[in-house]
């Protein structure tokens, strides 16, 4: 009988192996642990320095490919980072995320409820037909519709007409302090109605064109291999210096990013993790930078059972070792965090929401004695779940730790927790399918807001919060958010928002883990972009040059 | 002569003591590894899923012998107990296919006819679909975890064996001894189950050596893309994918042991699986 399988290639294929672990053993053995390394610290200011000239052609990895462009769909990430620079709206987020008039050259209130936009004349849509109040009215509405992604900015909108040939006026149910800023978000987006129509429900989809009026056109879009996105030949702000000629996107998990941007294929990326920083930090062609985001990495609690009862979900946020998790996820590049915003968010009255962040208590960036006590004591106060809490995880660096973590921090004070993976492609239907969030108690995700502000963000603890998936419920919390919606004057809003924010903490609907700043990579000779999240909005590619003219 | 499988594996007098150094290192590899799984919270220095933030990324030291994972866990105890659930696994698939398959195979080769048409048609269609493909719609359906992927894979693996089961069993059924025991009155079964399957039984097991390596590959690959093993198991397909992060940072560890005990357990167990094969098959 012949021998399926030689005995040289089985004497072969046996030496190989024993040879991988002696290299094995050597190569692990050269590097320093993580926790024996030294702090890793990175510029860290809005944008990286200005560009001195232009540049032809990037190209940009993302970390996955776009969905679709129509933003009453969806978006995410990767949309936001492309479109960015393709479609604007009526107010426009700066580097600093601060908010100022765009496509609206101005935004007021005229009384108690009514604010009115003037819209800016001499816009043009990419294909050449002038914006009209008509064309801003009808994106709102759409953005307004029932079931469309961005119809919770206009929660509080009663009616929207024109009332001007350049003015829409707004009516609101009440004063909405972050409407205006809120425009500066996907909810602001300006859409040229007449190519929206004629694509219909294909609008979004590879193949159509852009409905925009930004400083770049949507050039190909091939599935599954790349998007181009081209300077716009006619764009009509003459006083934009628009530096890059295009950017050609691909997309690929972070360990491809970081080996394209080592092996020179990328010339940049907003980086999906801070901790890919880490390995690229050692790459001489590859400069890096890290700014002010709003984004958090949280636990955000289901309505499945277990945590109802909010002791259970303090004695949780007590427990879980967030300086660990920051560390062992992050390389030490994001910071234990007490709050589910980051401090991006705080566009006004810093100092006050600095001193009221410092004086929050339930989460300890890494557990003493004394928390772990108390979180105990919860426990036993509240009895435990009779079944194992569940966490949810993708697989995914920070998900993985964040969801080992929790476990750990569940054994510690007498609870069971068991991780259970959904896959990626899976996850974001935590936010949309019940029958999702019935497969976990927690899953984690990093939340962001577009406006720096955090009473933006806090309108998801009210009751009737479409994320309020736990059913945290008090009247006084929904009574304190609609005062802080009407509230225009920042210091009465700040004490407000200060208020909701230490009622979030003390109840923890979603259990707050850290702070994640907006990191980027660039090739060493390209510069100018924002290194702020302002990228997810801003039109950054136009900022992108080189370092020498 | 009929003879049981025990009693052919006993008195193959050549296979003891034909030189063979390979053989012998992979069976020596393959009892330490099977010790080590007996033994391994004995021999295990920390609780596999002990976390240690203060300790992640860890070189190999003499407190970490190989090292520490992202979560500072000990990489050598994860091993060790990783062990257990990499061997059981694969144990557990192959009990339930060979008992489907070997009685799919069996009844198949000893009815012939339409029985052997149908069931041969049924396993076709089975081997038609891509096995992954009908794990991933098994585990749909049940749901993830260690033990769904077992079943999902002895599904898919049954009619692998029916298949062997029934080219082996209709060649031993055309040995007299078969004719003789039908002469005497036996019954079908006494006769398929008491005398031809023993029979069988040295070349099946040399086969299903070898499918053990490949239900261990198959499962830690299921557990790579979560739909086995979940966290925090140290199953070392597991490992391997929470450990890939470590790659981009410099950490090879974290996946490297594990790839490389998958991969030293397989060779080993397919070094044995065709020598077995090679030696009971020459001498059945």
């Amino acid at each position: 009988m012949n021998t399926p399988f030689p005995r040289r290639r089985l004497a072969g294929t046996a030496l190989a192996t024993g040879a991988a672990a002696i290299l094995l053993a050597g190569c692990t053995a050269a590097g320093p642990s993580t926790s024996e390394a030294p702090a890793v610290e990175l510029p860290f200011g809005p944008t990286t320095p200005a560009a001195s000239g232009p540049v032809d052609s990037v190209t940009w990895m993302l970390p996955s490919e776009p969905a679709t462009f129509d933003f009453d769909i969806d978006s995410g990430a990767a949309e936001n980072t492309v479109f960015a620079n393709v479609c604007e709206r009526l107010m426009a987020v700066q580097p600093d995320l601060t908010t100022v008039p765009h496509l609206a050259e101005s935004a007021e209130w005229v009384d108690d409820t009514r604010v009115v936009f003037t819209i800016r004349d001499g816009v043009t849509f990419h294909d050449g037909s002038p914006m009209t109040a008509a064309d801003v009215l009808w994106s709102m509405q759409r953005h307004a519709a029932e079931g469309a992604d961005e119809s919770d900015e206009y929660a509080n909108v009663v009616s929207m007409e024109q009332t001007g040939e350049r003015e829409i006026t707004v009516t609101m149910a009440q004063r909405d302090a972050i409407f205006i800023q809120a425009m500066a978000g996907n909810g602001g987006m300006v859409l040229n109605p007449r190519v929206v129509e004629a694509q219909g429900d294909a609008f979004g989809s590879p193949g159509t064109p852009d409905a925009c009026t930004g400083p770049y056109t949507l050039g190909e879009w091939k599935p599954g291999s790349s998007l181009t996105i081209e300077r716009a030949a006619d764009y009509w702000d003459d006083s934009r210096e628009v530096l890059a000629g295009e950017v050609v996107f691909r997309w690929a998990d972070q360990s491809a990013v970081v080996n394209a941007l080592t092996a020179g294929e990328a010339d940049g990326s907003y980086l999906d993790s801070p901790a890919s920083a880490i390995p690229l930090q050692q790459v001489s062609d590859v400069s890096l930078a890290q700014g002010p985001s709003t984004n958090a990495w949280v636990l955000l609690a289901t309505e499945r059972g277990p945590l109802a009862d909010e002791r259970i979900r303090q004695a949780l946020s007590l427990a879980i070792d967030r300086s660990g998790i920051t560390t062992a996820a992050f390389g030490g590049l994001a910071q234990p965090w007490k709050t589910p915003i980051g401090q991006g968010a705080w566009g006004y009255e810093t100092e006050a929401f600095q001193a009221a962040y410092d004086e929050l208590e339930g989460a300890p960036a890494s557990p003493d004695a004394a928390d772990l006590e108390r979180a105990k004591a919860l426990v036993a106060e509240a009895g435990a779940p009779d079944e194992p809490i569940l966490v949810a995880s993708d697989g995914g660096s920070v998900r993985n730790v964040v969801s080992n973590a929790l476990v750990a921090a569940a054994k510690q004070i007498g609870l069971d927790a068991e991780i259970v993976t959904v896959p990626s492609a899976q996850y974001g239907d935590f936010y949309s399918d019940e029958a999702v969030r019935g497969q976990a108690d927690l899953f984690s995700d990093e939340y962001y807001i577009s406006k720096n502000d955090p009473v933006g963000f806090y309108k998801n603890g009210a009751s009737t919060a479409t994320v309020n998936f736990v059913g945290f419920s008090d009247p006084d919390y929904d009574a304190l958010v609609k005062e802080a919606f009407a509230a225009t004057d920042d210091a009465e809003r700040a004490e407000l928002a200060i208020e909701l924010q230490r009622r979030w903490v003390e109840a923890t609907p979603w259990i707050s883990i850290a702070q994640s700043p907006s990191t980027v990579a660039l090739r060493a000779e390209l510069t100018g972009v924002p290194a702020s999240a302002a990228y997810l909005y801003y039109p950054w590619a136009a900022d992108l040059g080189t370092t020498e003219g | 002569m009929t003879t049981t499988a025990t009693g052919a594996l006993l008195r193959r007098d050549g296979l003891a003591r034909r030189r063979d150094p390979l053989y012998a290192v992979s069976l020596a590899f393959l009892g330490l590894v099977v010790l080590v799984a007996a033994f391994a919270p004995l021999l295990a220095p920390y609780p596999p899923d002990a976390i240690d933030f203060t300790a992640i990324w860890g070189s190999p030291s003499p407190a970490h012998l190989l090292g520490t994972d992202q979560l500072g866990r000990d990489l050598f105890s994860r091993l060790l107990l990783g062990t257990r659930e990499s061997l059981i696994g694969p144990l557990a698939l192959l009990a339930g296919a060979t008992v489907i398959g070997v009685a799919i195979g069996l009844v198949a080769a000893w009815n012939g006819g339409w029985v052997d048409v149908l069931l041969a048609r049924i396993t076709d269609v089975m081997f038609a679909f891509p096995g992954l493909l009908f794990v991933v719609l098994v585990i749909a359906v049940f749901g993830k975890g260690p033990w769904t992927a077992v079943v999902a894979l002895a599904l898919a693996y049954a009619p692998v064996i029916a298949k062997f089961t029934r080219s082996i069993a209709l060649s031993e059924l055309a040995r007299p001894y078969v004719d003789a025991y039908r002469v005497q009155g036996a019954s079908a079964v006494h006769i398929a189950v008491r005398r031809v399957l023993p029979n069988m039984t040295p070349a099946l097991l040399g086969y299903l050596v070898v499918l053990f390596g490949e239900g261990l590959m198959s499962l830690a690959t299921l557990s790579y893309l979560g739909f086995g093993a979940q966290p925090p198991s140290s199953e070392w397909g597991l490992m391997v994918q929470e450990g890939q992060d470590g790659i981009v940072l410099g950490h090879f560890a974290p996946t490297l042991v594990p790839g490389l005990a998958i991969a030293a357990v397989v060779v080993a167990v397919n070094i044995v699986g065709v020598r077995l094969s090679e030696r009971l098959g020459a001498r059945a």
